[in-house]
């Protein structure tokens, strides 16, 4: 009989042959172009709504409170809060003012890539696949390298589609592009290289808190979201719009911190537990 | 050297022991049709073997090797339970996967080998999740064969078959171990289908191995019997009652005369007690009756 040839199982070459069944299986999944196509289309929409809105009023019927909603002035507002003077206007700080912006930007991709983790790894048991990997190969490191690498790059992904979205928005609704308050396009660059760093801190938990609920989607999603909510308001300080090398520096050394660590962790509760 | 050596292994799942003192031999070169009741511990067993839950206690060694070496486990093919195929992935791609995974040089002919040897050419670019599920236990067995495993672990791969899917699948696992290196273990609850292909079997009750014997040992086991039709059924029954010790009359409308002597004497005997036999024919008892007499010895 004819011996079918199997290249070395050397790690690099274990890790490359994960990584390609992964990226093959990314670019075959639906939920992979849904989530890039919300990620560019969603600042498209919010944009472009929230300064048709813009100056809006709406008053509390029983406080009698009368809020503003208001709209973007500059396009970089969908990356981050701009070092403004418009918090020091009395007329507008004596009213509640509602920056949706503020807390709907580019940092929604953080709990966005946590859906495509949390469905990605738990399809790997719910189908039986992870049966057919782990018979094969004892070893899970590349396991977690491969689905953290996975989604890191998912949700770099999902950052620059954010961004491209942001400008697109912007340049539909007309707004400014002007860099204020001592704001460089090097900032800009940073702040978005610093998220990029970033998501990887926020990947690796979702991948081990995946790997803990194995096949409930569900478990996994509200874990992951609920993890992520608690770093969620971390973001915006870590990479504001102002970044700078620093800013990617720090973000760099926790994301490789974090995935080094969790990936241990996940490692281990791969090998403790029942894989089916 | 043995494909598969199990010695003591056990499994605990919190309080309940699912598989206690298990010892188990498969022979290389073995088709090991590994039999026992729903819930006896065969498929925690075969997930033990395939490293996919840990386990309690006992060891076991594939071709002489831990079951954890890396080595080994590359060599081994499974389908437990399910296939575990993508159901949004077409045919081809499920295979392409694990044929990825394997790091095998050539998948694209690899796979085309395998489909082809399991006669699933034409389905290859059907999604799985449109596959009947014959064909979907074809895939799941077509998917454990990518890379030439010189062991598969089989749970119930004979489900949801027709007739010419098992035999193609008997065919395929005969060929497999032609070569007396490669092993296949195989639960099943289709016996008479099992008992085509196995050269061994391996027979577990609560958790423990009751008995392990080859194909000749369990035809020297099973029991002769003569089978026979008169025109007049409850007399002979009677008349046969009083000369031999165990009748039976089987689902087919024959008596059975076990442990007896020639079938003339059975059509004499009986034609000096006015009885005519229209059909005799003397058999064994097969691998389904054999398992049943042994599960009710030990209830």
């Amino acid at each position: 009989m004819e011996k079918v040839e199997k290249n070395k199982k050397s790690f690099s070459n274990r890790l490359k042959s994960m990584l390609r069944v992964d990226f093959y299986r990314m670019l075959r999944s639906r939920l992979f172009y849904i989530i890039i196509a919300c990620a560019l289309l969603v600042p498209i929409i919010m944009t472009v709504m929230l300064t048709m809105m813009d100056g809006q009023e709406s008053v509390n019927q029983q406080t009698g409170e009368i809020t503003i909603l208001e709209g973007p002035d500059y396009v970089w507002e969908s990356i981050g809060s701009l070092p403004s003077d418009k918090q020091a206007d009395g007329e507008e700080a004596a009213m509640g003012n509602m920056d949706v912006m503020a807390l709907c930007n580019i940092n929604m991709a953080f709990m966005g890539v946590a859906v495509f983790v949390c469905l990605f790894i738990s399809d790997d048991f719910r189908s039986g696949y992870s049966k057919n990997l782990f018979t094969v190969r004892s070893k899970r490191t590349e396991y977690v390298i491969s689905k953290t690498l996975m989604g890191f790059i998912c949700g770099a992904l999902m950052l620059l589609a954010y961004f491209v979205g942001a400008m697109l928005g912007g340049a539909i609704s007309g707004l400014s592009f002007e860099l204020t308050g001592g704001l460089t396009l090097m900032n800009i660059v940073m702040c978005i290289i610093a998220k990029i760093f970033l998501m990887l801190v926020f990947v690796s938990i979702f991948v081990i808190i995946s790997i803990g609920a194995r096949s409930k989607a569900w478990l996994s999603i509200c874990g992951s979201l609920g993890g992520g909510m608690l770093l969620f308001m971390m973001v915006s300080m870590i990479t504001p719009l102002g970044s700078t090398i620093a800013n990617v520096g720090l973000c760099l050394a926790g994301g490789l911190i974090f995935a080094v660590g969790l990936g241990a962790i996940s490692r281990v509760v791969l090998r403790k537990a029942n894989m089916i | 050297m043995n494909a598969v050596e199990i010695r003591n292994l056990s499994k605990n799942f919190g309080a309940k022991q699912a598989v206690c003192g298990l010892d188990m031999t498969v022979p290389m070169g073995a088709i090991y049709g590994f039999i026992g009741e729903n819930g006896s511990g065969k498929s925690t067993t075969e997930k033990m073997i395939c490293g996919l839950i840990p386990t309690s206690g006992g060891s076991i060694a594939l071709y002489g090797k831990d079951y954890r070496d890396e080595n080994v486990r590359k060599d081994m093919g499974v389908l437990i339970e399910a296939p575990g195929c993508f159901p949004n992935l077409t045919v081809w791609d499920n295979m392409m996967l694990q044929a990825r995974n394997l790091n095998i040089e050539e998948p694209e002919k690899e796979v085309i080998k395998i489909l082809k040897k399991v006669r699933m050419e034409g389905a290859a670019g059907n999604k799985y999740k449109n596959c009947s599920l014959g064909m979907k236990q074809r895939v799941g067995i077509a998917m454990a064969l990518i890379g030439e495993p010189t062991l598969l672990v089989l749970d119930e791969p004979l489900n949801g078959l027709d007739a010419d899917g098992m035999r193609i699948m008997r065919e395929v696992f005969t060929d497999i171990v032609s070569d007396g290196r490669r092993s296949i273990v195989v639960s099943s609850h289709l016996l008479g289908e099992l008992q085509k292909v196995a050269t061994h079997y391996g027979i577990i009750r609560h958790g423990k191995m009751i008995r392990e014997m080859t194909a000749s040992e369990l035809d020297q086991s099973c029991r002769t019997f003569v089978a026979l039709q008169t025109e007049d059924m409850d007399r002979a029954k009677y008349v046969l009652k009083g000369r031999y010790s165990r009748i039976e009359e089987d689902e087919a409308g024959y008596i059975r005369v076990y442990d007896t002597e020639l079938p003339e004497n059975i059509v004499e005997y009986l034609y000096e007690n006015g009885l005519y036999v229209t059909e005799i024919k003397t058999d064994k008892i097969g691998l389904e009756e054999y398992y049943i007499d042994l599960m009710k010895e030990g209830k």
